[in-house]
């Protein structure tokens, strides 16, 4: 992989053309702010990583570091309402998948950004998926996540 | 922008399948009920907006994130160590 990596196919540096449709997630409504990316693909780059990518199939430039929330927030607990879990096909909150974006700032390398208040949830049995906006929870756009500092 | 005006009570039909009620109207708040297909999201406009911006910043910070992509779980929630 080159330097063209950032550019055309995003921090993963995965061909989007290279991903089997079985691990496509169908946001129906794309994402608010991108609309039209509807098809997504999560990325495991590295194992045992905290954190995994989110990659755009239809925009490969598009794509997101995200993490399982309670590796870091252990009492997260955001609540779907019906109509929420009804919009997936979702009968009971154990049947999803959901994870957070990550935001990183160039000021602190060692703190990144969850954003608990729009996790993006997925129904693993009919992949399909969409981001939530819980904007009554109180959960913070950026919860602060200071990380042990790497060794050089 | 299309400009119509109701009265409390009053409705206004978007494409086939949602509508849009005024309920109740008390000083400068207008209380909205809203039946729409449950497919299709509905969010205050100020709060969507704040998520589209955050997934903008996340998309853009991410070029800088491959050093984080090898960070491991962190250990206070790795599983316990069965061995004594």
């Amino acid at each position: 992989m080159g330097a063209e990596r950032a550019v055309t196919t995003g921090v993963s540096g995965t061909d989007p053309n290279e991903i089997p449709e079985d691990k496509v997630i169908l946001f129906d409504e794309g994402i608010p702010g991108l609309p039209d990316c509807r098809r997504f693909v999560i990325l495991d780059l590295a194992p045992d990583s905290a954190f995994q990518v989110l990659q755009s199939v239809d925009t490969p430039g598009v794509s997101m570091i995200i993490t399982v929330p309670w590796l870091f927030f252990p009492d997260y607990a955001p609540e779907l309402s019906d109509l929420e879990q009804a919009s997936l096909g979702i009968a009971r909150s154990e049947d999803v998948a959901l994870f957070c974006s990550v935001v990183l700032t160039p000021e602190d390398k060692d703190t990144v950004f969850v954003n608990l208040m729009g996790p993006f949830v997925v129904n693993p049995n009919t992949r399909r998926g969409c981001q939530f906006v819980l904007a009554g929870s109180g959960y913070p756009l950026r919860a602060p996540v200071k990380l042990p500092k790497v060794p050089p | 922008m299309l400009v119509l005006s109701r009265k409390q009570g009053e409705s206004v039909v978007i494409g086939n399948d949602i509508l849009v009620t005024v309920l109740e109207v008390r000083g400068d708040q207008i209380r909205l009920g809203i039946d729409a297909p449950r497919s299709i999201t509905v969010h205050r406009q100020e709060v969507y907006l704040q998520v589209a911006r955050e997934n903008s910043a996340a998309i853009a910070s991410s070029d800088r994130g491959s050093p984080l992509l090898r960070r491991p779980v962190p250990q206070a929630v790795a599983k316990p160590d069965p061995e004594p």
